[in-house]
């Protein structure tokens, strides 16, 4: 395969990953969710945009729809299952998952086993392969930088902070005022829509959608990145999303260079098993440790010493 | 005094058929310290648990400002200034000090989805603002050089004065405190209560459990008694003190 | 269509034992460690490899098999306990860390057991003889499964009301701190409770890939209808599962009978397991446990 190809490639699925792994981080890194269900929401957004791209609607269209229809269900997913227990909560989503795949599975106007073709998103007429995958890297990025924007301006607010609050202890949380179900509604809401929209961004690229790309291995997948790069933070989960996918491509190239005992996406997912509980055990912080949050509440804490220096020299 | 604050009418709550407040009155008027003493299990958290939304009473009716509070949730009744400090303070231990000071404001309009990513330039000026006043509450609670550090990293004192300050941040009409001079020293429990009272003098009410009787005798102007659920003995601290009841309740005579 | 619904009810048995098997290790882990274990499903798994390994490759027999694997994967229980799962929560871990290292364990486990025995289906090979009474197809494997299921709960009953182990484990499942103020070890029924639960693991393993085939999904492909089975008989609670295996057992093979007359696809057959297990979550998570007090 040509290098440069599978180079671009890689950042491409780094940058789809990137989106799904900022939007667990707004999930669980800050509002402390356990969305055991990440790939459900990922489905939705890569079959929505499969479904209405098949009937002609610009892909512009069917990314916005996927994430809007994803959104949707997280929402209503949230409804009931926000009052959960944390495990609770996590096998809930989980079940809700593996029946959103059956139902692909299963039925003929999503293609059943076989799943649908689609077209990307941006076709150039006698481009390269390498031209295509420029294009689908401008495409990618685009989003994930929107989506990135939105979530530090979240994670630096009075909302994010207020969304932390509930992770570390909701009943203190709610005894300051913030409702506990309005921040985690919203928060999957939010998260279940940028899922959703990298569902579709890999749908095009992909160009085709299988029951069998949205097991739950998806899920645990953008769990490795979120909790190894390091919960709330924003350019933590981004650099885990990155080592994974390297990580990934590389026990895959090492079998072309290397005779080894053992088959190399077996030895792949043991290593993460290993990684992730080395992490849990030794790191539990992540590689990057949680941002602190960043607004102009530094001016007038500057201010504030400012005026008790004056005070002193006076 | 003012027009009543907080009006509690006939409150009972049990857990399993067991009263742990049973048929309790009282009114809180605006302006002062009011403080809730007896023995333990004579109901007085639950008591403070009720008010605040955290149990819903069986029997009776709560009012603050005059609205009948008993159906909201604890976050809607915070909303309306009527607002506690934990006895066992419920910090966010990975948030620093003025992380959790902020938290406590009330009415902070990047609170919300939309204005925290569309109305930055609206709530930013109130942070600064806010952040001054906490520094300035932090400064009285000598807490100020910490302002930065996690509050996990707070000494079992310093979390307690965290709890308090966090309740004052709020601006409530009504401040609930849970034994906020216990496990702290001597001192430090008085240093407490002197601010509290300088914060009345501008206006706020306390409401108080606490089992310093010393300290706070000294600063309540209205002492509740409780015993087994039930209001026993109110009065002024030195008309309480006389009163052969109140030593029937701790003395047991 | 005419259904025999002497048969619907006879597969009920057989579903409500095999999930019996798999639930009853998990419902006690998950009741005295107080987090999900999902790598019960690797339990299973590995179970049914070993049970393989022992049966065919070494041509060593069923009998042997059940016992050979329930011991190794029992073993395999107590270093998965001791070696990740306690030290984490000795660490502070919450219940998602707890939940997220069960998943990252059942990689390891699910991997390594893909490395070691490939990717292919494996199949039993013992033949076993199928009669019928009256209307009813049945097989030996399945007499063995729902004798096993039966000898299993009347054992388990036995255990935890008159040996002093079981009692521990009532009395750790329901309350730890006072369990270990009146002198019980509390560490000790822990890892004999994943001993168990590992074991009986391999038990519903090695029934399953009889009866079925062998992959290292196999767990996998049961193991939500076992967490139905699981909560829906409240969390730690035997005779809830008892009663919940059957529940379930049931609803999936009527369920079948209403998919075909619904002309929907059989494929849905697995879902109404999960959709009994999103039910009970949202609207009675602690399932039928207020039945039985007792355990």
């Amino acid at each position: 395969m040509d290098p440069l190809l599978y180079v671009l490639d890689l950042i491409v699925f780094i940058g789809i990953f990137g989106i799904v792994a900022l939007s667990l981080n707004l999930e669980f890194g800050f509002a402390g969710l356990a969305n055991f269900g990440k790939v459900a929401f990922f489905l939705i957004g890569a079959y929505t945009y499969a479904l209405l791209s098949q009937i002609g609607v610009p892909f512009y269209l069917c990314l916005v729809a996927g994430g809007l229809v994803s959104a949707i269900f997280g929402l209503l997913v949230s409804l009931p299952a926000l009052r959960l227990r944390a495990d609770y909560l996590a096998i809930a989503v989980l079940a809700f998952g593996e029946i959103l795949r059956l139902i692909v599975k299963s039925e003929e106007f999503a293609g059943g086993d076989w799943g649908i073709t689609v077209s990307p998103a941006i076709s150039l007429v006698g481009a390269s392969h390498r031209v295509d995958a420029l294009v689908n890297i401008g495409l990618v990025y685009f989003c994930l930088l929107i989506c990135f924007i939105v979530v530090q301006l979240l994670a630096n607010s009075p909302y994010g902070r207020a969304m932390r609050a509930i992770r570390e202890d909701e009943v203190a949380a709610e005894a300051l005022g913030k409702s506990e179900v309005k921040y985690k509604a919203q928060a999957l809401m939010l998260g279940s829509a940028m899922a959703g929209v990298a569902g579709g961004l890999y749908a095009q690229y992909l160009q085709y959608v299988l029951p069998g790309m949205f097991m739950p291995m998806v899920t645990f997948t953008v769990w490795i990145m979120v909790l190894l790069g390091g919960p709330a933070n924003n350019w933590g989960v981004l650099l885990g999303a990155a080592l994974v996918q390297i990580f990934n491509r590389g026990t895959n190239i090492l079998k072309d260079y290397f005779i080894l005992p053992i088959n190399p996406t077996d030895l792949q997912y043991i290593l993460f098993g290993a990684l992730i509980i080395l992490v849990l055990l030794y790191r539990p912080q992540g590689l990057l440790k949680e941002s602190r949050i960043k607004t102009k509440a530094m001016e007038g804490v500057r201010r504030a010493r400012n005026a008790v220096k004056n005070k002193g020299s006076q | 005094m003012q027009e009543t604050l907080l009006k509690i009418r006939e409150v009972s709550k049990h857990f399993g058929g067991v009263y742990a407040v049973s048929g309790v009155s009282l009114n809180i008027k605006g302006g002062g310290i009011w403080g809730l003493v007896g023995p333990n299990g004579s109901g007085k958290t639950t008591l403070f648990n009720t008010i605040l939304g955290l149990h819903r009473p069986d029997e009776g009716d709560i009012y603050f400002n005059g609205k009948c509070i008993n159906r909201l949730a604890p976050h809607q009744i915070y909303g309306l200034g009527l607002v506690n400090a934990f006895q066992i303070p419920r910090l966010f231990s990975r948030l620093s000090v003025l992380d959790n000071m902020l938290l406590a404001a009330r009415g902070h309009q990047g609170d919300t989805l939309l204005n925290s990513l569309f109305l930055r330039k609206g709530w930013q000026e109130q942070e600064v603002e806010l952040a001054g006043k906490a520094m300035e509450i932090l400064e009285t609670l000598e807490l100020v050089h910490l302002a930065l550090s996690p509050a996990g990293e707070l000494s079992g004192g310093q979390r307690k004065l965290l709890e308090v300050g966090r309740g004052v941040m709020s601006s409530p009409t009504l401040l609930l405190l849970d034994e906020p001079a216990a496990g702290i020293n001597p001192n430090l429990g008085k240093k407490i209560f002197q601010g509290i009272e300088d914060l009345s003098q501008e206006g706020l009410s306390f409401f108080i459990i606490e089992h310093r009787l010393e300290i706070l005798f000294d600063f309540a102007h209205w002492v509740y008694v409780m015993d087994k659920g039930k209001i026993v003995v109110e009065g002024k601290p030195e008309e309480v003190l006389e009163d052969p009841a109140f030593f029937e309740v701790y003395l047991g005579v | 269509m005419t259904v025999n619904w002497a048969q619907v009810l006879f597969n009920s048995t057989i579903t409500g034992s095999l999930y019996l098997i798999g639930a009853v290790g998990l419902t006690l882990t998950y009741g005295l460690s107080r987090f999900p274990n999902f790598a019960h499903a690797e339990f299973i798994t590995l179970g049914a490899y070993i049970g393989y390994s022992v049966a065919e490759q070494a041509g060593l027999g069923f009998p042997l098999a059940l016992v050979v694997s329930f011991l190794v994967t029992g073993i395999v229980g107590i270093l998965c306990y001791r070696g990740i799962f306690q030290p984490l929560a000795k660490r502070g871990a919450t219940i998602i860390h707890l939940m997220v290292a069960s998943i990252a364990l059942g990689f390891i486990l699910r991997y390594s057991i893909g490395a070691t025995w490939t990717w292919k289906p494996l199949y039993f090979t013992t033949t076993w003889s199928a009669f019928n009474i009256g209307p009813l197809r049945i097989t030996g494997l399945w007499v063995w499964l729902i004798l096993t299921a039966i000898a299993l709960a009347i054992l388990m009953h036995f255990i935890l009301v008159k040996t002093k182990i079981g009692k521990a484990i009532r009395a750790t499942s329901s309350n730890p701190e006072l369990a270990l103020a009146s002198g019980i070890n509390v560490d000790r029924v822990i890892l004999i409770t994943w001993f168990i639960g590992a074991g009986l693991a391999a038990f519903a393993g090695i029934f399953r890939g009889a009866d079925t085939q062998i992959w290292p999904l196999t767990g996998w492909d049961i193991i939500l209808p076992i967490f139905a089975v699981t909560i829906l008989g409240g969390i730690g609670n035997f005779y809830g599962a008892i009663v919940a295996a059957f529940i379930i057992g049931l609803a999936e093979n009527v369920g079948v009978v209403g998919l075909i007359a619904l002309g929907l696809s059989t494929s849905y057959r697995i879902g109404i397991a999960f959709l009994i297990l999103i039910i009970t979550l949202i609207v009675r998570p602690e399932g039928l446990a207020m039945l039985f007090r007792r355990a």
